[in-house]
């Protein structure tokens, strides 16, 4: 392997290169910092390596095997993680939604989950900075929220069928609803072209019309000097004698190499950070690293993303054009006589065969296949789809742990124990009733109601209370300050919206800190960590 | 009688030509029938061959073929399943021991593999695994029954609408690039997109 920092203690190292990684990695190596980033995954080149194509880019997820637990198991992969460089920001719909203030406040607000440490003003400059920076496109006027808008560049038009069949259904009702705020491009924007509405967007984005860290944070970090190491999967953590993160061991085509660092920075995600604190267990950590709380791992959070499907006498067709366009979050927030508190957002999302049939054969009402479910896709032009992201509720119970399993590395495997709980399913029964009216007052009719889930937050959760999470505000782990996690493992509620943005806008947010801290930070005494 | 397709005369194969060269590649691909197998024995292909047929309700050999062909790809090539209960085997084992049991129930009700069962045996037998209710016990202990069931259809499904002759019944245009789609309003359709035929 052709390196750059062999044998040289960098300033920082960054695992993982998804949507937080490639921040961190573009905004502190742009500030003269030294800085590794090692991923699992290949260096993709789009034009090359991405296709139309459904199955194909199935490779885009994290496909290593994980052990889904609980009474409600996971689908991983595709689902939720990414893998290669880009992370899951190759293949998420570009749906860039801030956090509410509410979103902060849950204890307060509504007495369940936890507040966090920060509220939105904390985070509003640095959603502003990421926005600004990949030039997100939406409406003029947001209703919901703190933030009303308007976006850097104007919303998308046309939209997708599915879309207008959305908006009908909501004017029929009353609700309100925009043209989805998106890291897509309305526009030509740096080096890169307007969206063409292929609509592949889960597939990998072929004109680069997507943003991706990808295609947009990696490369600028790569001229500010960093070195991208791509298809080396971090081992472990290594501490010094002192109990301080030094570096990492990784795996590079069979061989093990070591990586050392003045900081060590984990941006891999829901799933692998936690796996990885805990398979860096030492003598001096022997429940694994930042983990004096035990909350490593615990109160990972997914979104509900129920589906519905309604059959239209006219056609629709679900895979024109970008798959959200048009969104509603009307339910967003704690609706009183709901009967459940906190709320969820509805788009309005396409889907190609794939999704939709393998969707429509595993729906609430059984398996279907056979004779009759192909009869069913025949008609797969006839479909519309409103989907939801529902917030769910943390609890210490869903967690991330070490299965007695193996990999072929020898490490053990992520163990993901899942289970919605009561305000999380009467929350979900609320937006499924929604999703249905919305489809008939537009024409059509309630065919399959889809059970799905997507995204994950939490495991890693920031606290100003050492005892009861793992990171402070800033992802710096309360346990040893030159290890940072910053990734959507330290959101401490899921919020109600796509979380890639909050990710981003965290990343930002610890890159500012790391770089004022940075003097402090590196000339940390020799003194032993009292844990 | 049941209905075939909305677009009798639609093949988006006429037009790969306007696809990018790797799609092209790809899709193209899924047309050639492979000959031999890495993971599959014959009689578990055979098995396969009879039980995809079923799920999907589709009998044409080249399609099923493709279908076969990917699975003995996804059994073989040591990706991972994104995710598995901590009871199930891993997928190379589940979907072996499950074609034994497959086989071995057949073979104890009826002295005959699966392939050779009437139509109607075979439908029972699939219904019965996929709620879970296959006997004898002696044969199914150690076989999820569902796990099994569900593994299988879907990587037969996502085979099945993988194949561009599906697309083309289905009316899905397919690949769009570097073409994207411009007329996205009710009752517009890009010139390159399936139109309906049959309506009566």
């Amino acid at each position: 392997m052709n390196r750059k920092y062999a044998n040289e203690e960098v300033d920082v190292v960054i695992v993982g290169a998804g949507a937080a990684g490639g921040v961190l990695a573009k905004e502190l190596s742009e500030s003269g910092m030294s800085v590794v980033v090692l991923d699992a995954g290949p260096m993709w080149d789009p034009q090359h390596d991405f296709a139309s194509d459904e199955l194909s880019m199935q490779r885009l997820g994290w496909e290593e095997t994980r052990l889904v637990d609980g009474r409600d198991p996971l689908t991983m992969g595709h689902n939720n993680s990414g893998r290669g460089i880009g992370g899951g920001t190759t293949h998420f719909t570009g749906v860039f939604l801030r956090f509410h203030d509410a979103d902060f406040r849950a204890r307060t607000l509504d007495g369940v989950a936890d507040d966090w440490p920060i509220g939105y003003d904390d985070l509003a400059p640095y959603y502003d900075k990421i926005e600004k920076e990949i030039a997100v496109s939406g409406p003029k006027h947001f209703p919901w929220g703190n933030f009303h808008g308007p976006y850097l560049y104007p919303e998308r038009d046309p939209l997708s069928p599915n879309a207008y069949v959305f908006q009908k259904g909501c004017e029929a009702l009353g609700i309100r609803h925009v043209v989805a705020p998106l890291a897509i491009l309305s526009a030509p924007f740096e080096d890169r072209p307007p969206c063409i509405n292929r609509g592949f967007c889960n597939q990998g984005c072929m004109p680069n019309a997507k943003f991706s860290t990808l295609i947009v944070h990696i490369p600028k970090a790569m001229r500010a000097g960093a070195e991208v190491l791509p298809n080396c999967m971090v081992t472990q953590v290594m501490t010094d004698k002192h109990g301080r993160a030094s570096g990492v061991t990784f795996v590079h085509e069979g061989k093990e190499y070591v990586q050392k660092a003045r900081l060590v920075i984990l941006s891999a995600y829901v799933v692998e950070t936690p796996r990885l604190l805990l398979n860096s267990a030492n003598g001096r950590y022997p429940s694994g690293l930042a983990n004096s709380s035990g909350w490593v791992g615990r109160g990972f959070m997914t979104h509900s993303s129920h589906d519905v499907y309604a059959k239209f006498a006219e056609e629709v067709r679900l895979y024109k054009g970008t798959p959200v366009l048009a969104t509603t979050q009307d339910f967003y927030e704690t609706m009183p006589d709901a009967g459940f508190v906190r709320g969820y957002t509805l788009h309005a999302h396409g889907a190609r065969p794939l999704a939709f049939v393998k969707g429509i054969a595993n729906s609430q009402t059984g398996l279907l296949w056979g004779e009759k479910l192909r009869q069913t896709a025949l008609d797969y032009n006839f479909y519309g789809r409103v989907t939801m992201v529902g917030e769910v509720l943390p609890h210490p119970d869903n967690r991330i742990t070490l299965a007695d399993e193996k990999d072929d590395l020898g490490l053990p495997r992520a163990k993901v124990t899942f289970s919605f709980g009561e305000n999380d399913r009467r929350l979900i029964d609320h937006a499924v009733v929604k999703m249905g009216q919305i489809l008939e007052a537009a024409g059509g009719k309630v065919e399959f109601v889809v059970p799905d889930t997507a995204h994950l937050m939490g495991g890693c959760r920031m606290g100003a209370n050492p005892d009861e999470s793992v990171v402070n505000s800033y992802g710096q782990t309360h346990d040893i300050p030159n290890l940072f996690i910053c990734d959507a493992s330290i959101f401490v509620t899921s919020g109600a919206g796509n979380p890639t943005n909050t990710v981003m806008a965290l990343a930002a947010r610890t890159a500012d800190y790391i770089r004022k801290q940075a003097a402090q930070l590196f000339s940390l005494s020799e003194k032993p960590i009292h844990v | 009688m049941s209905k075939t397709t909305h677009y009798p005369s639609y093949d988006v194969m006429s037009h790969a030509e306007h696809w990018d060269d790797h799609t092209q590649h790809i899709v193209t691909s899924r047309l050639i029938r492979e000959k031999s197998y890495s993971f599959l024995t014959t009689v578990e292909a055979e098995i396969l061959r009879a039980w995809c047929s079923k799920l999907v309700g589709d009998m044409r050999g080249e399609i099923i073929q493709y279908v076969l062909c990917h699975i003995d790809q996804t059994l073989s090539d040591g990706r991972g399943e994104g995710q598995r209960k901590p009871d199930v085997a891993p997928a190379p084992e589940l979907i072996r021991k499950g074609l034994k049991a497959i086989d071995a129930t057949c073979q104890s009700l009826h002295a005959k593999h699966f392939f050779e069962l009437e139509d109607y045996m075979q439908q029972g037998l699939m219904k019965d695994i996929s709620e879970g209710s296959a006997e004898p016990a002696s044969i199914w202990a150690s076989v999820p029954q569902q796990d099994l069931f569900k593994k299988l259809l879907n990587y037969t499904l996502e085979a099945y609408y993988s194949h561009p002759t599906v697309w083309s019944e289905i009316g899905y245009a397919g690949p769009a690039y570097p073409r994207g789609y411009i007329r996205a309003r009710a009752g517009q359709w890009d010139a390159w997109e399936a139109r309906l035929e049959n309506e009566s």
